[in-house]
């Protein structure tokens, strides 16, 4: 069965490419077969940090019918079993990426033959983010211990619920009276809370519905660019606190501890777990990687008679 | 946002229904660090007066359950209305003699979601016990040590034993005048080890091999 993660968090900077390069190499290396998906459209940078020249084409092959398939712009990386997607050729569409251009993306990643998808997204929480977060019932998030960061980590999580929210309203069983009323109240302050107390006053009996939908995903939390003299309880305290006052599953998974030479390994374009296996952020990185495998034993299929 | 909706006083503080007193302490204190203003974790995420609301619930909750007689009878409330089973309540009496602060128990294996015991043991707190309780002569001075890193007031070690507050700080200061004949002060020793649940035969030992070397230095 495929796994796909999306890897969000809202605030730029924190490392969602570094993460998403880095598990893509090490669950490639535990022997699953991976692909990484650049899904920052505009911004696309997760090649440098694979070690890779400027890939040719991507996404763009799929999106003007170029090639049929999505995995056939699955190119081969430095690391065997690792496979990635570019979209720095559609950097050109991103003002407006039709939604019928995304719903395609989406519902070709969701088929995708791949063991392990890692999708990144770009910063903030605009639409397009969101609803490729929500390409998968699982995701991560991934923040820094900063109140910035903390604080963007919970208004994505609150974007990503209104975004499920809104979509589900948009159902022909829900009446008008609540979509104005939900179109109207939309801004910075509405809120789950609010949309919930709305709809209960229309549609009572719908509640437990929209929880249970939004009940549905899993998060996983990491938290990037750990220094030593930093509260090691904040993930978890982080992980109570959605959990009790969200309504998904939350699941801290672990920190990656700050190292001058994750910078390093950028600027020269080296994959940096695997120039420096043995650091103690790899070491971090490869205890996450075992959380999300849950150390399952890739299935080797018998080969092909060619 | 939810708020403890469903939530019972310990479900609200993280920690089994036969939790002691310690325990209690603890998980109010991890709470209030929590939910406090100054929360890295959850400063962005309530407005003043959602934090307000959420900080009364701990504290009632902590009250509660910090006070005997209404932990009993919050304790039969939740049988009562079928929230938990009478088992509990038996089990209540038996933790407390239980040390947490055990010198050859590792905190190795402790999973991420601990519970109340398991976080005694993975604190900071725990370091300074295993210090304790390596030590072949244990003063009163640990004790006060190891009391007030465990943010525990010396008239909550008297309101729980009935030890005067006279005694206990003659003990904590090693004040040989102000103790009390041996076989009462080897009770007393367990009664306040209990209440930190820290391993009470050492401490009784390491307090007795102190005052003899205290007297034979005279």
């Amino acid at each position: 069965m495929t796994e796909i993660y999306p890897i969000g968090g809202g605030k730029g900077g924190v490392g969602k490419s570094f993460i998403a390069a880095s598990l893509g190499t090490l669950i490639a290396q535990q022997g699953h077969n991976v692909v990484v998906i650049d899904l920052d459209l505009g911004a696309s940078n997760l090649h440098t940090l694979l070690a890779m020249k400027n890939p040719k084409h991507g996404l763009n092959r799929y999106l003007d019918k170029t090639v049929k398939r999505l995995e056939s712009e699955a190119v081969p990386t430095i690391i065997p079993n690792l496979f990635f997607i570019s979209s720095l050729h559609c950097s050109m569409e991103v003002a407006n990426l039709l939604h019928a251009h995304k719903l395609k993306i989406i519902s070709a990643i969701q088929k995708l033959p791949f063991d392990y998808i890692f999708l990144d997204l770009g910063t903030g929480t605009n639409f397009n983010t969101l609803d490729f977060f929500l390409t998968s019932k699982e995701g991560i998030l991934v923040g820094t211990p900063e109140p910035t960061s903390i604080e963007n980590f919970f208004r994505f999580i609150n974007a990503v619920y209104l975004r499920i929210l809104k979509q589900t309203l948009k159902r022909a069983e829900f009446l008008s009276a609540v979509k104005d009323a939900v179109t109207e109240m939309s801004g910075p302050t509405a809120g789950t809370h609010d949309i919930l107390k709305i709809v209960s006053k229309y549609h009572p009996d719908k509640v437990a519905h929209l929880k249970n939908k939004l009940r549905e995903f899993e998060f996983k939390l990491i938290l990037n660019q750990f220094r030593k003299n930093m509260d090691s309880s904040l993930g978890n305290q982080i992980e109570t606190v959605c959990n009790r006052h969200f309504h998904s599953n939350f699941q801290f998974v672990g920190t990656i501890r700050y190292d001058e030479q994750i910078h390093d390994a950028v600027f020269s374009k080296t994959l940096y777990v695997q120039k420096y296996p043995h650091t103690q952020s790899s070491d971090d990185l490869k205890k996450i990687a075992e959380k999300i495998t849950k150390n399952r034993k890739p299935i080797v299929l018998p080969k092909e008679i060619s | 946002m939810k708020y403890f909706e469903g939530l019972n006083y310990y479900e609200i503080l993280k920690i089994p229904e036969n939790s002691s007193f310690l325990e209690i302490k603890q998980a109010h204190r991890d709470a209030v660090s929590i939910y406090g203003e100054d929360s890295l974790a959850t400063y962005s995420l309530f407005s003043t007066d959602e934090r307000e609301i959420i900080l009364k619930i701990i504290e009632a909750a902590f009250s509660t359950l910090m006070d005997g007689n209404k932990r009993a009878a919050y304790d039969k409330m939740l049988v009562d209305s079928g929230q938990s089973d009478t088992t509990f309540i038996s089990n209540q009496s038996q933790k407390q003699s239980e040390p947490v602060f055990h010198p050859d128990k590792g905190s190795e294996d402790v999973p991420l979601a601990a519970d109340a015991t398991e976080r005694i043991q993975t604190s900071e707190e725990k370091q300074l016990s295993d210090e304790i309780l390596s030590k072949s002569s244990v003063s009163g001075n640990d004790l006060k040590k190891l009391r007030e890193a465990l943010g525990v007031e010396i008239h909550e070690i008297h309101s729980r034993t009935r030890i005067s507050v006279s005694v206990l700080s003659a003990i904590e200061e090693n004040r040989m005048e102000g103790l009390p004949p041996d076989v009462y002060l080897r009770n007393f020793l367990k009664l306040y080890a209990e209440v930190l649940q820290i391993d009470p035969l050492k401490i009784v030992d390491g307090y007795f091999k102190h005052i003899s070397l205290i007297k034979h230095s005279d």
